[in-house]
């Protein structure tokens, strides 16, 4: 099964902060097969040319979750990543620390801030006194609520989609994609008794936060699909807790508008959004665009071909009120 | 100052469930694990655990398969004790949050495993260990106990007769650390690194098991090395056997389904050591596929049954091997994959140096004798984790806090100073490889008498090179160079113990196949081998097999 080998060109981060000013990039080139993981490469460079290079590993086969890199400038794990493709597609291979995690050496971040995150959500089974758990066997649990889970049991930790989350980077409020799809599984879990606190308590806490731009799950290893599972959370949240946040506002009334005009009435979202009262605090910015774009403020008239969104709706949601 | 009641070394399923026993018993506990707990090997167990539910199946049945399966050197009092809490265990389990797959009346789902007379394995799709490790941590919590993270164990501190704590290597801090403990829980995996060829994680160097023979305990049974008949090829990744279990197939390069002749009854679900000796010999009577591997076959279970109960294994097989199980068939050999030996204890954890405890694939109780049944060892960490736990609790209530001894550290800064001021030594990568090289080709699935002699001068060859081994690497903070360093000394300890042990060992039993002498031989050989740590390497001894009801058949399946 020798498969032909290429040069394959390495530009590896490094960063010892005990001995170097700025980090810089050390450049190997291997010989290897398109096959050869990542992470194969870095450990063959670590006993061939370099041990003084420095990164975590342990399993090798993408369920340890100790690998996570940016490898071309996406955030994956080096045992699940084949240097063929990355060449085919890059011309060489660059493999830097994770984002949003202070690097500590090299390609070990610190991780502190992601595991409190994790911690925040209060990841354990909340029982209740009143209502025990059956002694000596186990919760009854069909196959179709297990299947509510979705993909979140595969989560392995790797905070691949951490790294690739702009929110995270952007506000240091956002519990970021891992924590939210784990609160997720314990949303769904028919065993747990505290489900209605814990999407009352999420949406001050930064479930709105999430700006839907799916890197997470683009970047997860593992198929969990956070921006998926922050999606239910949200619709969870407003069943259980009702527009209680801006951001549940604003998704309601964003709906809201389409519905009724199939275009946005931006003023009126933005009453939606704030309510009456916190909608003063608007009022320099509604002052600036009264000036540049008055029109962006004028109640808009139903688009052409309105009854596509209404049959849209209905096909959606044909109890809605509308 | 560190010091703590109880001391949990490791953090897989074993090390968590002796802290949590512990922290029940009022304990002050810390975890010193050389990764997140979360990270740990227990969360790469695939298949299932244990435990004899079924209304056709019984707790006497799990006992005999597990004492047949064990080839008559398990312990059958510690059998017994262990499949009467494997109920209980799994339970508890899945009361701590575990994710299990459900049956479509809500109950457990179990699914059939080799060696076992019923299906009997609870399982959570194929990646039941890090479901447990999860539901486990998860129900621990971090809050209730002291994580030393990335912290490697360097040696057990043993006084006055007793142990009094550990010496660890802060990664991060860059500097080793003792840590005293009035008791200690060695619960840090096993040695698989040992082989190249091995499904376990680059991290499983055999660091507990190694220190508790430096500081005097006996290890137990070492030369029983478990073989996995299906590794991916390359990689040596693990393919369950689960995949069997739902009805995978085993064939050789004329397309035969080969196990037919080995194991009649039970064809491709016999026990590993079986089937591992039957690939092996396909491969050598030249049935093989060219580059020496066999075929697993699953394509004939449809693409929905593959893609649910076998996902993880698509994706292992896609993304490592370039192969679609959903089409294709999957290239394995076997691979080295557990340890039945490990260090000696009783049923309550108790090693031969009093408040020293060890659990899970470290320990060697012995429930796995001369070869275990897939889906007991996550059994066996949970089972005997919490043994340990509640043991070294009731030993710290009554003993002192011991001090905290410079000499300790200094001893170890003293080691590892010598490693990092050589201008000119070995390369402690290029030892381990050559060790694997070693134990790979002349202590495998069949063992000669002529190279595992050979086998022995060759790791002692590389133990006197590892006197002058060279750590290059010069920062201390995250010195992965000088782990590698530490890690393949204590390989080449555990090394030189199994083939030691295989050597005498005439006899084939359960894994331990010598082709000189091919029957087992229970007049002889019918007891367990200890190890423990001579000035011109191990010391052996034996010790009796305890047995209660079964008394000693041949083994067919």
């Amino acid at each position: 099964m020798a498969a032909t080998t290429v040069p394959t060109p390495f530009e590896v981060y490094r960063f010892d902060p005990s001995k170097d000013k700025a980090p810089r990039y050390d450049r190997f080139t291997l010989d290897l097969a398109p096959h050869t993981p990542v992470l194969t490469a870095l450990l063959k460079i670590r006993s061939d040319s370099d041990p003084s290079l420095t990164l975590r590993y342990s399993c090798r086969s993408a369920i340890c979750g100790s690998c996570a890199m940016v490898i071309n400038s996406k955030s994956r794990l080096a045992c699940q990543t084949q240097v063929g493709a990355e060449l085919a597609k890059h011309g060489k291979i660059v493999i830097e620390p994770m984002r949003s995690q202070a690097v500590v050496r090299d390609l070990v971040v610190d991780q502190k801030p992601f595991w409190n995150r994790y911690r925040q959500i209060e990841p354990h089974l909340k029982t209740d006194p009143n209502d025990p758990m059956p002694v000596g066997k186990e919760n009854p649990m069909t196959p179709e609520q297990v299947e509510r889970f979705k993909e979140t049991p595969r989560c392995i930790a790797c905070a691949a989609c951490y790294s690739a989350c702009p929110a995270v980077e952007a506000d240091p409020e956002f519990p970021g994609p891992m924590a939210l799809a784990k609160l997720y599984r314990f949303v769904v879990d028919p065993r747990d008794k505290d489900t209605k606190n814990r999407l009352v308590r999420i949406q001050p806490e930064g479930l709105w936060l999430c700006l839907r731009c799916h890197l997470c799950t683009e970047a997860c290893p593992k198929d969990v699909r956070p921006s998926e599972r922050i999606r239910d959370l949200k619709e969870l949240a407003i069943a259980a807790a009702g527009t209680s946040e801006n951001g549940s506002r604003h998704a309601v009334g964003f709906k809201d508008n389409i519905a009724g005009a199939g275009v946005l009435n931006e003023f009126k979202l933005v009453r939606q959004t704030y309510g009456a009262m916190d909608l003063l605090r608007q009022v320099p910015q509604g002052v600036k665009i009264a000036r540049k774009k008055p029109e962006l403020l004028k109640k808009p008239h139903p688009i052409e071909g309105i009854e596509e969104v209404e049959a849209i709706y209905r096909a959606l949601d044909p109890e809605g009120d509308r | 100052m560190r010091r703590h009641d109880v001391v949990v070394v490791g953090a897989g399923l074993a090390g968590q469930r002796a802290a949590l026993a512990a922290i029940e018993a009022k304990c002050d506990v810390a975890i010193v694990s050389k990764l997140h707990p979360l990270r740990s090997h227990s969360g790469a167990a695939q298949g299932g655990i244990n435990a004899a539910v079924g209304k056709e199946d019984s707790v006497d049945t799990h006992i005999y398969d597990t004492v047949k399966g064990s080839d008559y050197l398990g312990d059958q009092d510690a059998i017994e004790f262990f499949c009467r809490e494997a109920g209980p265990t799994v339970i508890e389990m899945e009361h701590f949050g575990t994710i299990f797959s459900r049956a479509p009346d809500g109950s457990l789902a179990r699914r059939p495993f080799g060696g076992a007379a019923f299906p009997r394995t609870i399982y959570a799709a194929d990646r039941t260990g890090l479901a447990l490790l999860q539901g486990l941590y998860e129900r621990l919590g971090v809050e209730t106990c002291t994580v030393y993270e990335e912290w490697d164990l360097t040696s057990v501190v043993v006084r006055d007769g007793r142990c009094q704590g550990i010496v660890a290597f802060d990664r991060r801090g860059g500097k080793f650390e003792e840590i005293a403990a009035k008791s200690v829980v060695l619960a840090t995996g096993p040695a698989g690194r040992v082989y190249g060829r091995t499904t376990n994680a680059h991290t499983c160097t055999g660091d507990g098991i190694a220190a508790a023979y430096r500081a005097g305990a006996a290890l137990k049974d070492m030369e029983f090395v478990q073989f996995h008949p299906t590794a991916l090829l390359e990689s040596s990744i693990l393919i369950t056997e689960g995949a069997r279990g739902e009805g995978g197939i085993l064939k050789n390069a004329n397309g035969e389904r080969f196990m037919v002749r080995y194991a009649p009854h039970v064809q491709d679900l016999a026990s590993r050591d079986v089937v591992s000796r039957a690939i092996v010999t396909e491969v050598r009577e030249g049935r093989g596929f060219p580059g020496s591997y066999v075929h697993l076959e699953l394509m004939h279970l449809g693409k929905e049954k593959i893609e649910s109960r076998l996902q993880e294994i698509c994706d292992f097989c896609r993304t490592f091997a370039g192969v679609d199980p959903v089409t294709e068939p999957i290239p394995v050999m076997p691979a080295q994959h557990y340890m039945m030996g490990g260090i000696g204890t009783n049923i309550r954890g108790a090693t031969n140096i009093p408040g020293l405890f060890a659990a899970g694939e470290a320990a060697c109780v012995s429930i796995h004798g001369a070869n275990r049944l897939g889906g007991n060892s996550l059994l066996e960490t949970l089972v005997f984790g919490k043994q340990a736990g509640i043991a070294a609790a009731e030993y710290a209530a009554k003993s002192p806090l011991p001090e905290v001894l410079a000499a300790d550290v200094d001893a170890e800064e003293t080691r590892v100073g010598k490693m990092s001021s050589r201008t000119v030594g070995e390369e402690p990568q290029h030892l381990r490889v050559e060790m694997q090289a070693t134990m790979d080709r002349k202590v495998g699935v069949f063992r000669r008498p002529d190279e595992l002699s050979e086998a022995l001068a060759e790791v002692r060859a590389l133990k006197a090179r590892y006197d002058h081994v060279r750590v290059v690497d010069t920062s201390r903070s995250y010195n992965l160079n000088l782990t590698d360093a530490l890690e393949t000394g204590n390989m080449l300890d555990l090394a030189e113990v199994i083939v030691a042990g295989a050597i005498p060992r005439t006899e084939s039993r359960g894994a331990h196949s010598r082709i000189d002498f091919p029957k087992r031989d229970d007049a002889n050989w019918m007891r367990h081998t200890l190890a423990t740590r001579g000035r011109d390497g191990p010391i052996l001894s034996y010790a009796p097999v305890a047995y209660t009801r079964w008394d000693p058949k041949e083994r067919v399946y």
